[in-house]
């Protein structure tokens, strides 16, 4: 397979688990893109118009490409913070339109911003590899890091909380679940998640413009964990690896492509509602490894 | 000592006045009942003193300390639990993971230590699970403690809510409408169960419960509310005798 098609997918998957993170929790946010953006253009920005980050070799250093997305972290972290106290206030589709109006906002600025380059965007964004093999690499370090701490929290007390939240908001609540505070988690990390994404794309894709963080873009990625499934972490890893790749891998038919890639996305929920990976599917391959249904899995004493 | 006291207590919802100067005052340890009709206003009573409806007036006093203001997950953890009548559980979590929930809300959080997986850590939360299964032990749920609770029969839902209530170490627990859809032989097992749980958790327990015979079996006290007001308060006996419970059960003339 082609490395650089890799990369994409690899994003792809990055920004399903930061779409998937408030979902978890009940949260329909489109907000992803956004905080994208912003990770990209804090990185595009400091990696153009920073010599000191430049360094002396004839790639630019890893190091710098860190120090940016501890910087865009930190900037989609405290913005999320902030947008968040007053966004998830609103529930279901109106949350969804309040971050669709957020991405669509930073969108303006940015396209209208002097030292963002307006319409055209930056160009020639330094690389710190050589090869698409280099940065698929480097990826899936990131998407290794990210889908273990995601693991980690699913299995802690705050995914349960915020498994519970989905389920039940109210009986949450009444359980002693400070419902506030676990959305708000929830949405930072999205934001982080999609930030750091944001980064790498940035080296990558060696140019940045306004267009990258679209309403498009909030569609596609809400593709990836509606049809991967938003019960665990592996769903939107699944959706955001698949959905990135099936347009390049159908290019052969041509124009019939887009319409293909459409009915999968149609397709994809109706046969499977919660999504293709589902908790049931790992019990159901749990047993078919262990041969027979075991006792505990089934929950009868024998 | 009086544990929960609620002073003028009213509840409007626009036109419509569904609680008004309501003054209760629960015992520490007791069983508390409350009846009444439907529309009475008996779980707007619940929604105020868990905190899920600001009352219009009037306040809700928690061992002497006002709970106005109060966001609900606040109140719940001061040691207020209830169950609701139409059974909100986590639909697509285990039962071991329901109560999880509410135990957890109890242990300290330790974000690191939960993320590097320390040995504490681990003993910790096996532990909680020990405490997790003990109680649904109770509720005669421990066969069912991997299944999602959505799979449970309507009687076991009902006590799987009670056993989340009771993970969350209340002192005081609401249940509305706990006999629900339970038949006779399940409702005195209930009854026994409720009397259990209040001795062994040294609970004080308010319970909303339409059938009669069994509230005054089980309650050491009743109030009756008829539209948004409390009409009688006092022993099983003095409530059964009350003139304006028999009108507002049986209608005037009976």
């Amino acid at each position: 397979m082609d490395a650089g098609l890799l990369e994409q997918m690899l994003l792809g998957a990055l920004l399903g688990l930061s779409v998937y993170l408030p979902l978890r929790c009940g949260q329909l946010s489109l907000a992803t893109p956004g905080f994208f953006a912003i990770g990209g253009t804090v990185a595009a920005l400091l990696s153009t118009r920073v010599p000191a980050l430049a360094g002396s070799g004839s790639t630019y250093p890893i190091t710098s490409v860190l120090l940016e997305m501890a910087l865009a972290a930190l900037l989609t972290g405290v913005l999320a913070l902030g947008l968040g106290r007053v966004v998830l206030r609103l529930r279901g589709i109106y949350l969804a339109i309040a971050t669709i109006a957020l991405v669509e906002i930073l969108r303006v600025v940015t396209l209208n911003l002097e030292f963002t380059g307006g319409a055209l965007g930056i160009f020639g964004i330094p690389q710190p590899f050589d090869s698409a093999a280099g940065y698929a690499a480097f990826t899936l370090a990131l998407l290794a890091l990210i889908c273990w701490l995601c693991d980690r929290l699913e299995k802690n007390r705050p995914g349960r909380a915020m498994a519970a939240i989905r389920d039940d908001e109210l009986a949450a609540a009444s359980q002693g679940i400070n419902t506030a505070d676990t959305k708000l988690l929830a949405f930072v990390l999205s934001a982080l998640v999609a930030g750091i994404t944001g980064v790498v794309a940035a080296h990558f894709l060696n140019s940045w413009n306004a267009k990258l963080g679209n309403f498009d873009a909030s569609i596609t990625t809400l593709a990836f964990v509606v049809f991967g499934g938003s019960r665990t972490w592996l769903g939107p890893v699944f959706g955001g690896l698949l959905l990135t790749a099936l347009p390049e891998l159908l290019r052969p038919v041509g124009d019939l492509r887009l319409i293909v890639f459409g009915a999968v996305i149609l397709v994809g929920p109706l046969f499977f509602p919660k999504g293709v990976i589902t908790p049931e599917l790992f019990k159901s391959f749990k047993r078919r490894i262990r041969g027979t249904p075991t006792a505990a899995a089934q929950g009868v004493k024998p | 000592m009086t544990l929960l006291q609620l002073e003028d207590v009213g509840v409007r919802f626009g036109g419509l006045q569904a609680l008004q100067g309501v003054d209760l005052e629960v015992k520490q340890g007791e069983i508390f009942g409350l009846l009444g009709p439907n529309g009475a206003g008996k779980t707007t009573l619940f929604n105020v003193i868990s905190g899920l409806t600001a009352p219009s007036s009037g306040t809700v006093r928690w061992r002497g300390a006002s709970l106005d203001g109060l966001s609900s997950h606040r109140i719940a953890r001061l040691g207020i639990a209830r169950t609701f009548q139409n059974l909100r559980l986590f639909s697509s979590m285990s039962c071991l993971e329901n109560v999880l929930v509410g135990l957890h809300q109890h242990a300290s959080q330790q974000p690191l230590a939960a993320l590097l997986q320390t040995q504490s850590f681990r003993r910790r939360e096996s532990q909680l699970q020990q405490q997790a299964l003990a109680l649904l032990d109770l509720f005669q749920l421990e066969d069912t403690a991997h299944q999602d609770a959505a799979s449970l029969s309507y009687g076991d839902r009902r006590r799987l809510e009670i056993a989340r209530a009771l993970a969350s170490r209340p002192q005081l627990l609401l249940l509305d409408e706990p006999a629900a859809g339970m038949n006779p032989s399940e409702k005195d097992e209930l009854r026994e169960l409720i009397r259990r749980i209040r001795d062994q958790f040294k609970l004080t327990v308010l319970i909303i419960e339409h059938h009669v015979p069994l509230m005054l079996g089980l309650c050491d006290r009743l109030a009756v509310l008829n539209f948004g007001q409390r009409i009688a308060l006092g022993s099983p006996d003095q409530v059964r005798r009350d003139p304006a419970v028999i009108e507002a059960y049986l209608g005037g003339g009976a």
